[in-house]
């Protein structure tokens, strides 16, 4: 995927989240975003996710420009996955049910096709015991790993994930971070905003540091890590690598 | 005595047959007691007892009963319509319908039932030329839960976390729907305790409609009071007939509260 | 000295309660139930104290007895368990002599003479209360008063409906919900009065009655003396000043119209 941003800005009331960015990524299949909270890397996933408007400047996806209709947005955001840090799934269904609610509701899947489809999907992922289980009887790291079925079931063009293993304690972490990796390995494309390092730095192709409104560094994953050029890259990498 | 005062203190949800024991004990002291007071305080009055007055009546009383039950499931089926659409139309986009839901619900839940039953009858019914005081009593009752109801409907709205929302976006799911498949199923199921206290209430305020005329319970009572001058003797099956009709629903209300409790 | 003045003061203290008990077992006042809701019987000035012909016959009858007078205002309805319960006295209310009423409390002799009329919307072609007792005839009455109890044993066809109020009942008449509305005959000539435009008047009583002042059971002194103050008053002229005070015009105009006045 090719994400171009052109003049981008945000703003959320007095906090400038996003300041006026210009950026034209290569083709990319897996890009890591990383930064100091607050600095504006959720912003920035949110805009390409469909669920924000830029308030300024334009958005190119593969070349096409992201327009800000509710039409068109509604379009885009169901042509990608996106999974968030907690609260993916709706606790009034099952794992199950989760997954073909969009595969049934919004892509037109028939409702034995759709059920057909998501438990292989669940089988494939060991997740099949739990299909028929709602969230509150789920662990963590089994209600993160649903969220991403769901969003790979409905075939989308790349995933977003924002955080997705910071609400998980570390044996959980493990083991969503293996699908994710498990998804990389098999072509997907796919962002993700993390705090974890060694896992940016073994997946991602791309990285992007985001800090204070701005994209402070980009870079080719290699380089990133082993050769910072930003002070402030430097320094975070100081800090998070410490332990 | 410490002994018995032990027995019968219980912390909530303690199982067991000695457990039950004491609970049925301790319903039965306070009927007891209760009743005491009540036969202590009826053998105090200088009153002529007369229950052959009233038997003749039982016709009418019952028919009062019938019609107030009538009255009650109109307006609670009216009353749930019209808060549903007044939740929906404060959670608008479009002002204008915003503000008038915002206004509709401040001005019936500000003024008092009897007030608006006799502008409603009197004034605004008699504008528009509707002379049949049924509909229009069963309208104005309907309209007075409305408000209360949606309230309800919309803190159950808002108490649907914003990140399932931002889920549902995410997915693609329009807002029709969002409320459709999100909101309110998980909605749908927490509204069912507060709706039952106010189907209860509605109940009891439908005897305010006889200040119209409407010829429901109360005024059926105090009508047979009239011709027999037995006040206690309708009076007392006025209450208890209220009590057949709201002590079901408050039992049932709490069962389905129980049911369908589940976290989130 | 001292535990001498605390004796004095102690028996002086003990003195005046007893005259204050004493004299107030005599003074025990009279509490008259009525609904301030029937001008110019029983109604409320500007100040909100009760005023009214009943007011002011109740006042006299206390003068007479050498009893201070309390009025308790109630509901129409309540008065008869009031006085039943001994939460009120007499009960000077406009009330109706009727044998059914009698079967609960004793009435003294009456003192007023009028009967049950009816006030008709403008356009209603009824002229007796018999032309009333048709279907899809509707009868406002007020509840609790003889008007509903003779339209609930008398009007098997037409559809009755109770009322509150005096003023609901005569609003439902005013807007047309209501053929006519059975009241006594002084007020329904006063509504008819204020509501020239809307509704008319049959002021030949169909059914007389008298009023009386209504005593709980198995009080015959009370009752007697009662009737005693009923018929010293009247030779005295009270009634007439009664009717002077409150009721000036309407006595001229039933005069007029060939009534006689009933007080």
């Amino acid at each position: 995927m090719r994400i171009e941003l052109v003049g981008i800005a945000k703003r959320f009331g007095e906090h400038q989240a996003l300041r006026e960015t210009t950026l034209a990524l290569p083709d990319v299949h897996a890009m890591a975003v990383i930064g100091p909270s607050g600095g504006g890397k959720t912003t920035l996933l949110r805009l390409i996710a469909g669920l924000e408007i830029p308030d300024q400047g334009e958005l190119f996806i593969d070349g096409e420009r992201l327009e800000s209709g509710q039409a068109a947005l509604l379009r885009h955001r169901r042509s990608i996955g996106t999974v968030f840090q907690s609260f993916n799934l709706f606790p009034h269904l099952s794992a199950l049910e989760n997954i073909v609610l969009p595969l049934e509701k919004v892509h037109g899947y028939g409702r034995q096709a759709a059920c057909d489809h998501a438990m292989a999907l669940l089988e494939r992922f060991q997740l099949a015991p739990h299909a028929g289980k709602r969230p509150a009887e789920l662990s963590g790291g089994q209600q993160q790993r649903v969220a991403i079925v769901r969003a790979i079931a409905i075939k989308p063009r790349f995933l977003l994930f924002d955080e997705p293993t910071s609400a998980l304690d570390p044996e959980m972490t493990a083991e969503v971070l293996d699908v994710i990796g498990e998804l990389r390995a098999e072509g997907r494309d796919l962002i993700m905003v993390t705090h974890h390092m060694g896992f940016a730095r073994s997946v991602a192709d791309h990285c992007l540091f985001v800090g204070d409104g701005e994209i402070l560094e980009e870079g080719p994953a290699r380089d990133f890590f082993a050769a910072p050029r930003s002070g402030q890259l430097r320094s975070f990498l100081a800090k998070i690598l410490k332990y | 005595m410490t002994g018995i005062f032990s027995l019968l203190t219980q912390r909530r949800g303690e199982a067991g047959p000695l457990a039950a024991m004491a609970r049925l004990i301790s319903w039965l002291l306070v009927f007891l007691a209760v009743g005491g007071v009540f036969t202590f305080a009826f053998s105090q009055l200088q009153y002529g007892w007369n229950w052959g007055a009233i038997a003749d009546y039982r016709q009418k009383l019952f028919i009062g009963w019938m019609t107030t039950v009538a009255i009650s499931c109109v307006s609670l089926c009216t009353s749930l319509i019209i808060g549903l659409a007044a939740a929906l139309a404060r959670r608008c986009p479009f002002l204008p319908v915003r503000y008038t839901g915002t206004l509709y619900v401040e001005l019936i839940r500000g003024t008092p039932l009897l007030v608006q039953i006799l502008i409603f009858f009197y004034v605004v019914a008699d504008a528009f030329g509707i002379d049949n005081r049924y509909p229009v009593g069963v309208l104005t009752l309907s309209l007075f839960a409305g408000a209360y109801i949606s309230e309800i409907i919309r803190a159950g709205i808002e108490s649907v976390g914003e990140s399932q929302l931002e889920s549902a976006r995410s997915i693609g799911l329009t807002r029709g729907q969002i409320y459709r498949f999100v909101i309110f199923p998980q909605v749908a199921r927490q509204l069912i305790p507060p709706l039952a206290g106010q189907f209860a209430s509605i109940i009891k305020d439908s005897s305010l409609l006889s200040i119209i005329a409407v010829s429901e319970f109360t005024l059926n009572a105090q009508e047979v009071n009239a011709y027999t001058y037995s006040t206690l003797e309708s009076y007392i099956p006025l209450a208890v007939g209220y009590l057949l009709l709201t002590l079901p629903i408050s039992l049932a209300g709490r069962v389905l509260e129980r049911k369908y409790r589940y976290a989130h | 000295m001292k535990r001498l003045m605390t004796r004095i003061g102690v028996i002086g203290l003990f003195v005046c309660c007893l005259t204050a008990a004493i004299a107030a077992a005599g003074q025990e006042p009279l509490r008259v139930g009525m609904e301030l809701a029937y001008p110019p019987f029983e109604m409320t000035d500007k100040s909100g104290s009760p005023s009214g012909i009943s007011v002011d016959l109740a006042r006299d009858l206390g003068k007479a007895l050498g009893r201070p007078v309390k009025i308790e205002n109630m509901a129409f309805d309540g008065l008869i368990p009031a006085l039943k319960t001994g939460k009120i006295d007499l009960i000077i209310s406009s009330m109706t002599a009727t044998g059914e009423r009698a079967r609960s409390i004793d009435f003294s002799d009456p003192y007023l003479q009028t009967g049950l009329c009816l006030l008709l919307k403008k356009d209603s072609p009824a002229a007796t209360i018999r032309d009333l007792d048709r279907l899809g005839r509707t009868v406002a009455v007020k509840k609790g008063t003889t008007g509903h109890l003779y339209a609930a044993k008398n009007l098997k066809h037409a559809r009755l409906l109770v009322l509150d109020k005096e003023a609901a009942a005569v609003l439902e008449v005013v807007q047309g919900k209501a053929d006519a509305f059975i009241y006594d005959q002084m007020s329904v000539y006063q509504n008819w009065q204020r509501n020239r435009a809307t509704t008319r008047a049959i002021l030949a009583p169909f059914q007389k009655e008298s009023w009386a002042i209504g005593i709980r059971k198995g009080n015959e002194p009370l009752r007697r003396q009662i009737n005693d103050f009923i018929r010293s008053y009247r030779l005295s002229g009270g009634f007439d000043r009664l009717g002077n005070r409150y009721m000036k015009e309407m006595k001229q105009e039933f005069k007029r119209l060939g009534y006689p006045f009933f007080l």
